[in-house]
């Protein structure tokens, strides 16, 4: 039987950088196929390319035992291939037959017919176990079902092999679950799905083979059941991942940041944190492991005052600082290294100097009597971007300019730079390139040494085991179990991520 | 109550037709660009163009069905120009649409003077009308009889524009097109409708309806031309189109609304009510409406107040549970 999509040494490059460099990717109908690698590997490079948004520079692309040359979407939709974006793109004031259909009515008469839609919508949605009310709007919709909707337009475009990207970034784990059942749910049909992810859990838990990229360059292609976890991850980062430990001294010194019992709400007024509680000592990186989205966030949040708790104490030195504004919790003596850091972390067309400023124009030395010293304040950003190594021409350098390593070092730079005893420091390596990590992982240590106080939050575990004296693990708003930093075992961290108390056994052992 | 009677009868209700009907045409051109998200502040010198043309033409053909055609190629025009300028070089659309309005108002002050010798207005110079359409059978119907019929054509065709246009958006696959253009570009775009031809439509569809308006106005709703005639039409259409989002149905309220306050301010006149007063009801009804308009945008407020008080009570449901928490506790 011909593979549904093969793709025989696509090389596609952008200037001088290679994306994709001989990649071959075979797919065999009716699988879940899992696309897996860091950021940058080439994943999307490569979906791009099977769906006619890219032209690859040299490689074949058979569709069902053919060879197809996919100018665009159209020709990739008239091959039976449909791909679901992770942005989405859908009419709000429209019903969602009439998205469905955008572009494709249904018309009797030269007019649309309303109806032939939503009755096509619903046997589609029917078939296929995508509910959805084919004549709502929406506008009153939330995200997991806008992903059912865009799911129906590759589907009613006659998709046989349907592609993802990252489908479940966007989803809390219920939708997740959900959308998995309903992938299986078309394998069963005889389509064949391709789905795109980093995440390692969801790749374990529901798809059928994975191709691992690297550096733009196929690693392998296995079954799912032959591999493990960490093969997975071996695999993707291209070495033995040693978790290598920084050495350090054992520090006690007194807590700086109580946690008790605190609670708080979402955007869409979902209880995102459920009691939480923990201290940070002195000399001590308390890591928060998880999921993305099992509440760091909002618990990164509320600790730096942009979200507001409704219940339970923050102390900081014993004071307490719930419910103060940013810009008090900062005075307080909290730096904070957001997660986004191109948000909340920088002002992307401000100088390095300016950003370098930020959150402390009112303090002297930096200024007088409202009048900010240039001079100095030139003075200090020289002196940070030589000791932080930000790759830069120079002070004023736009921040936009930098790579999103260097980005990332100006934030670490001034939070670091100040005299605050607590550090909240939220994905401080995210899509960030290795050599950079080292450094950053690196300057977390020193102010570890330098007695600070940190919270360090991570969806990266080898991060936090490389980093973190003590681990949190978080699962839906709550801290699910707390693993010492020197001595994480991979299968206990991933049963408490999951929300899965381990048995009475590995608890045992782990107090041993 | 006799007083009542004079003032509120069927030829009142006529009046009120007649006024709505170029407010209505030309806020139903703006319907098109609304829905296909370009905020044209135009519309007031492609009717006064339209309604210019449409005079210059009658005279120098003798058709007034001819100006017609004249007054719509003007306005046409002018609304590519607008489309070229904010479509394709991506100007803003504000400045845009002033810009062309003030050309309209020089141009036609200009042309009138050029041509004709005079400022102000003309009329004569062999100028005919549109022919009023008396609908047969209407005598039979009584006062709704009266109340349907002796218009002049644009105004029927105005007012079967509304339905046409519901219809319009609502089943056909351009109207359809044109509001996700102006809702969601990226859709549109994803789809390969091209974002640029949708808007010069209905920039074009625009200028259409909008030289309609201006014909009407210069040959069915008088006859003659007079110096920025269109006298804030095209802006009280404009404001019609903000609060109506380009609906037909809520822009023939609107429409309604205005030409009810403009032919009750003409009447007035007969009552011997001081001028000044009278002139000033079109304005103080639109004011009164806006605001009465503007007050259903309240839903979202309020809904934004509540989030935002529901943020800072949401102390509360838990501080409960922690009572209860206390309670059990005791």
């Amino acid at each position: 039987m011909p593979f549904a999509i093969e793709l025989k040494s696509i090389t596609k490059r952008f200037g001088s950088f290679v994306a994709n460099e001989g990649v071959n990717l075979a797919v065999e109908r009716g699988r879940i196929h899992a696309i897996i690698g860091e950021n940058g590997a080439g994943k999307t490079t490569l979906m791009n390319v099977l769906f006619g948004l890219l032209q690859p520079d040299e490689g074949e692309i058979w569709i069902d035992g053919e060879k197809k040359i996919l100018p665009n979407p159209a020709a990739a939709i008239a091959a039976g291939i449909g791909m679901v974006h992770q942005h989405f793109k859908l009419v709000p004031s429209l019903t969602v037959a009439e998205n469905v259909f955008l572009g494709m009515e249904i018309r009797k008469g030269g007019l649309i017919d309303h109806k032939a839609q939503i009755e096509r919508t619903a046997s589609l949605s029917k078939q296929f176990g995508l509910q959805v009310d084919p004549s709502e709007r929406v506008g009153l919709l939330s995200v997991g079902i806008e992903q059912r909707i865009e799911i129906l337009k590759v589907l009613v475009r006659g998709a046989r092999t349907i592609i993802l990207d990252e489908p479940t970034a966007v989803l809390t784990p219920q939708e997740s679950r959900e959308l998995f059942q309903t992938l299986r749910g078309f394998v069963a049909q005889g389509m064949t799905v391709l789905f795109i992810s980093h995440h390692l859990e969801e790749v374990m838990e529901v798809s059928d083979t994975v191709t691992v990229l690297r550096h733009g360059k196929e690693v392998a292609t296995r079954p799912t059941a032959e591999l493990t976890k960490s093969d997975l991850v071996q695999m993707m980062v291209g070495r033995f991942v040693s978790f290598d430990r920084r050495p350090r001294p054992p520090t006690s010194g007194k807590t700086v940041l109580e946690v008790e019992d605190l609670w708080c709400r979402d955007e869409r007024r979902v209880q995102a944190l459920r009691g939480v509680s923990f201290k940070v000592r002195a000399g001590e990186i308390v890591g928060i492991a998880g999921v993305a989205g099992n509440g760091q966030t909002e618990l990164a949040e509320v600790l730096s005052g942009l979200r507001p708790s409704s219940h339970g104490a923050i102390r900081l030195q014993g004071r307490p600082i719930t419910g103060l504004s940013a810009r008090a919790i900062r005075a307080a003596g909290i730096a904070h290294v957001p997660g986004d850091r191109l948000v909340r972390g920088v002002d992307r067309n401000a100088s390095i100097a300016l950003n370098m400023l930020m959150g402390r124009q009112d303090q002297k030395p930096w200024s007088r009597s409202g009048i900010i010293d240039h001079r100095y304040l030139t003075e200090q950003t020289t002196a940070l971007i030589k000791r932080f190594d930000i790759r830069a021409r120079g002070p004023e350098s736009p921040v936009k300019s930098l790579s999103g390593g260097n980005i990332q070092k100006v934030v670490l730079a001034r939070e670091f730079s100040g005299d605050a005893g607590f550090l909240l420091i939220d994905q401080p390596t995210r899509g960030v390139d290795i050599g950079a990590q080292e450094a950053i992982h690196g300057e977390i240590m020193r102010q570890r040494e330098a007695g600070k106080a940190i919270l360090l939050i991570s969806v990266q575990l080898d991060e936090l085991s490389a980093l973190a004296d003590r681990i949190l693990v978080m699962f839906n708003g709550t801290v699910m179990g707390e693993l010492p930093g020197d001595r994480v075992d991979e299968e206990e961290i991933g049963m408490l991520m999951a929300g899965v108390r381990p048995g009475s056994g590995a608890s045992a052992r782990g107090a041993a | 109550m006799e007083v009542l009677e004079r003032l509120f009868n069927v030829a009142l209700v006529v009046a009120t037709l007649r006024t709505t009907a170029p407010i209505l045409l030309v806020a139903l051109g703006g319907s098109f660009t609304t829905k296909a998200g370009i905020f044209n502040i135009g519309l007031e010198g492609q009717m006064l163009v339209g309604a210019f043309f449409a005079v210059i033409g009658t005279i120098f053909t003798g058709s007034p069905w001819i100006g017609v055609l004249c007054g719509v190629a003007a306005a046409l025009v002018l609304a590519f120009v607008f489309a070229l300028l904010v479509v394709t070089f991506k100007a803003n659309e504000v400045v845009v649409g002033l810009a062309l309005n003030i050309l309209a108002g020089g141009m036609t002050v200009s042309l009138l003077k050029a041509i004709f010798g005079t400022r102000g207005s003309i009329f004569g110079h062999g100028l005919v009308g549109l022919p009023v359409l008396r609908l047969p059978n209407a005598r039979d119907l009584g006062w709704f009889g009266q109340m349907i019929s002796g218009y002049t054509p644009l105004v029927y065709v105005a007012f079967i524009l509304v339905p046409v246009l519901i219809l319009f958006y609502n089943r056909s696959r351009l109207g359809l097109y044109i509001r996700v253009v102006g809702e969601k570009p990226e859709a549109a775009e994803a789809l390969g409708i091209s974002i640029a031809r949708i808007r010069y439509v209905s920039s074009l569809l625009c200028g259409l309806l909008a030289g309609l308006a201006g014909a009407h106005l210069s040959l069915g709703y008088t006859t003659m031309f007079t110096e920025n005639m269109s006298s804030g039409r095209g802006f009280m259409a404009v404001a019609i189109l903000i609060f109506s989002n380009g609906d037909p149905l809520k822009i023939l309220l609107g429409c309604l609304l205005f030409g009810f306050s403009d032919a009750l301010s003409l009447r007035l006149q007969t009552f011997g009510i001081s001028s000044y007063l009278v002139l000033a009801v079109p304005y103080l009804v639109a004011l009164i409406a806006l605001f009465a308009l503007s007050y259903r945008a309240r839903p979202r407020i309020i809904q934004e107040t509540l989030a935002s008080m529901g943020r800072a009570l949401s102390v509360k449901p838990n501080a409960a549970t922690d009572a209860e928490k206390a309670v059990t506790r005791g």
